[in-house]
């Protein structure tokens, strides 16, 4: 039986129309962008010579007048600092693993990420590949330029052998098998930590240099994003209890400079520890500091992103008969994450440069590194800063320009919801 | 206590009433509804409409009186809440799909994570109910690919894929642009007809005379009037309900 009610009926889609393309040569390009009218051919033309004057001060810099002897003799003091010199096969091996077990992750994930893009389920984000890496590139070719060592040379490029290898058997991991992905790469980056600090190996309190800050700034991130998460949830509670400390935290250590804390962190542990206790190592302290001053950024940042999520959304899970915990882990999460991946972003490479603040607990990671060398005997006095902060800022910089990078690529592929 | 034809209510409203701060949006309503009993709810805005079947499945608590669904008492115990909502759909007016979510783990998300079935039964299931709303071929997209009307056609097949007992529909057409209310309407007709008991607040006159085997009257937090369409319609008792119809028909 159908029942006939008075509705009107769907008319068919028209077809979709486009706005007429339209090509610019070069030339058309410049007339219409640079070169439209007098105001705009002057503003060119200033801005035009200015930069080619950058330009060449800068290349003359790069290229001629730096004295890059005082990066290419201290590369391993930048790399490691006082890390023991014969224990330096440790870390190659940990790099195999790392690579190996990252290429395999890659690999395995890039397939699922193809086969969603296939069946529509997914955005495709433009190229990937060694594309994404490029910064990263970019920053080992120079390392191995100033390196000038062709055992380093080789070693890397076994090392992006093992990668390519491991990714090529990463795409081709049965499917039954793909849930086990991340555990796999979970357990290479362990073997890789276990290879460098155990088994006779060296403590990380013995580490410096580039290593110390990637070291610091990936600790400090993985550790103060779920407690930043649980901040912000916390913050939002309905038990006062809860709200009340998440809040007192929060207000607390933001309210506090960061090299404050990092202080207070060298200064005043022993006050909090009882008596017979050995206070924790000074990176440790450090990490410590940096994940109690991250996490109550990265919970206001979070709780942004929840205050984002329509309660139209929690009552339809509501509704579903599904428990708080459930709406919250499934429906509100992700929503909110997904909403604060730029200030997310932001926070961990701030993050990422701040680390250089452990020279006040004299720690020797990258920066006090590049500023140590410059009092080297051989140095002394020649005022090489600049040499030595220009090697430094073009770590940071890569590091953080592929982290923007990768965040965007993230949101576009996260993005398909907003249309 | 109010009775019903069949004996047993399915959905029992008891004085119940519901305070937002100082304005009452529910006066000491008494409603009970049948089992399969199809009721639509109609009256201007801000009459309590939307306010009453909400606090069936206690997205508003009430403040007064009693709610039993299916010989379930609403209290403030959470288990008692969550067996309720598990037994009770929800279709809203702005549709509420999950926008991460593609369509299928929409619809396959309460099954496989309240009531713990296997992620393959889920998903042949939610096929089933995609195909009973006529649009299986969009499981793998996402809600906001969709038009207004697939998505509330999703949002029903969401809540009947946790096999409800009881459905309720706010005002599931409203937000919809006028070609699609129909598609939309037709599968609720459908859903009437196979026997489900549904609580529809809209204003669709059209569905309420074809399915409706109630109507109830809504103004001022209060029922002022309840009835079979074909007197609802034709002949209404109330002033209220008068005027009301002369507006909206």
């Amino acid at each position: 039986m159908s029942t006939q009610i008075d509705t009107l009926e769907p008319l068919p889609a028209p077809e979709p129309e486009r706005p007429p393309g339209r090509k610019l040569s070069p030339r058309e390009w410049m007339r219409e962008n640079l070169f439209g009218s007098v105001f705009d051919t002057v503003l060119t033309v200033v801005f035009g010579l200015f930069l080619l004057w950058l330009a060449y001060r800068i290349g003359r810099f790069v290229f001629f007048d730096a004295r890059w002897e005082i990066v290419e003799r201290n590369i391993t003091n930048l790399m490691v600092g006082s890390y023991p010199r014969d224990e330096l096969w440790r870390l190659w091996a940990a790099l195999f693993v790392l690579a190996a077990s990252l290429g395999f992750g890659t690999g395995a994930l890039g397939v699922q990420r193809r086969r969603e893009v296939a069946e529509g389920r997914a955005n495709p984000v433009g190229k990937g590949g060694l594309r994404r890496l490029g910064p990263l590139i970019l920053l080992v070719g120079v390392l191995l330029w100033f390196g000038g060592s062709l055992e380093a040379l080789l070693l890397v490029l076994a090392i992006s052998a093992v990668g390519a290898a491991f990714n090529f058997l990463g795409m081709r991991t049965p499917r039954r098998l793909e849930r086990y992905v991340p555990l796999i790469v979970l357990a290479g980056i362990v073997v890789a930590f276990l290879v460098v600090g155990s088994f006779g190996g060296v403590g990380w309190n013995r580490w410096g240099g580039l290593l110390l800050t990637v070291f610091l700034a990936v600790s400090a991130i993985l550790l103060s994003f779920p407690i930043g998460v649980l901040l912000a949830l916390g913050r939002r509670s309905s038990l006062p209890a809860v709200r009340a400390v998440c809040v007192a935290y929060i207000e607390l250590f933001r309210g506090v400079p960061l090299i404050t804390i990092l202080f207070m962190a060298f200064f005043m542990i022993g006050f909090f520890l009882p008596e017979g206790v050995d206070p924790p190592s000074l990176v440790t302290r450090a990490i410590i500091g940096f994940v109690l001053f991250t996490s109550a950024y990265i919970a206001e940042i979070v709780r942004g992103g929840l205050q984002s999520v329509p309660t139209g959304q929690i009552e339809a899970a509501q509704a579903l008969g599904l428990s708080p915990f459930r709406t919250t882990r499934r429906i509100v999460l992700p929503q909110a994450l997904r909403a604060v991946i730029p200030g997310l972003v932001g926070q961990f490479i701030s993050l990422y440069k701040d680390t250089s603040l452990v020279f006040i607990l004299a720690l020797t990671e990258l920066l006090a590194i590049a500023q140590n060398i410059t009092k080297q005997p051989d140095f002394l006095a020649q005022g090489l800063y600049v040499e030595t902060l220009v090697f430094a800022s073009f770590i940071y910089w890569t590091g953080s320009y592929w982290m923007s990078r990768e965040s965007q690529r993230l949101e576009r592929r996260l993005g398909l919801g907003e249309r | 206590m109010s009775t019903t034809e069949n004996g047993k209510a399915m959905i029992q409203l008891e004085g119940v009433s519901k305070w937002f701060g100082d304005f009452q949006a529910l006066k000491d309503v008494d409603l009970a509804i049948d089992r399969q009993e199809v009721v639509v709810v109609c009256g201007p805005s801000g009459s309590g409409k939307s306010t009453m079947i909400r606090c069936i499945n206690r997205l508003e608590k009430h403040d007064g009186g009693r709610i039993v669904v299916d010989g379930i008492e609403l209290s403030d115990d959470l288990r008692n809440i969550q067996e309720i909502r598990r037994e009770v759909g929800m279709v809203f007016q702005q549709f509420n799909l999950f926008p991460h979510l593609s369509v299928l783990e929409n619809i396959t998300l309460a099954p496989r994570n309240v009531r713990r079935k296997p992620r393959k039964e889920a998903e042949e299931r939610a096929m089933e109910q995609l195909r009973r709303v006529r649009i299986p071929e969009q499981a793998y997209k996402y809600p906001l690919q969709l038009s207004g009307g697939q998505q509330q056609r999703v949002a029903i097949a969401r809540a009947l894929a946790m096999e409800p007992k009881i459905m309720l529909f706010d005002e599931p057409t409203s937000a919809l642009d006028p070609e699609m209310i129909k598609e939309v309407l037709d599968v609720m007709i459908e859903l009437a007809e196979s026997g489900m008991t549904m609580i529809v607040v809209t204003h669709e006159m059209g569905f309420a005379r074809a399915v409706a085997n109630r109507m109830v009257f809504m103004a001022d937090g209060e029922i002022v009037e309840v009835g079979p369409p074909e007197h609802f319609f034709t002949s209404p008792r109330e002033e209220r309900t008068k005027q009301f119809l002369a507006q909206i028909l």
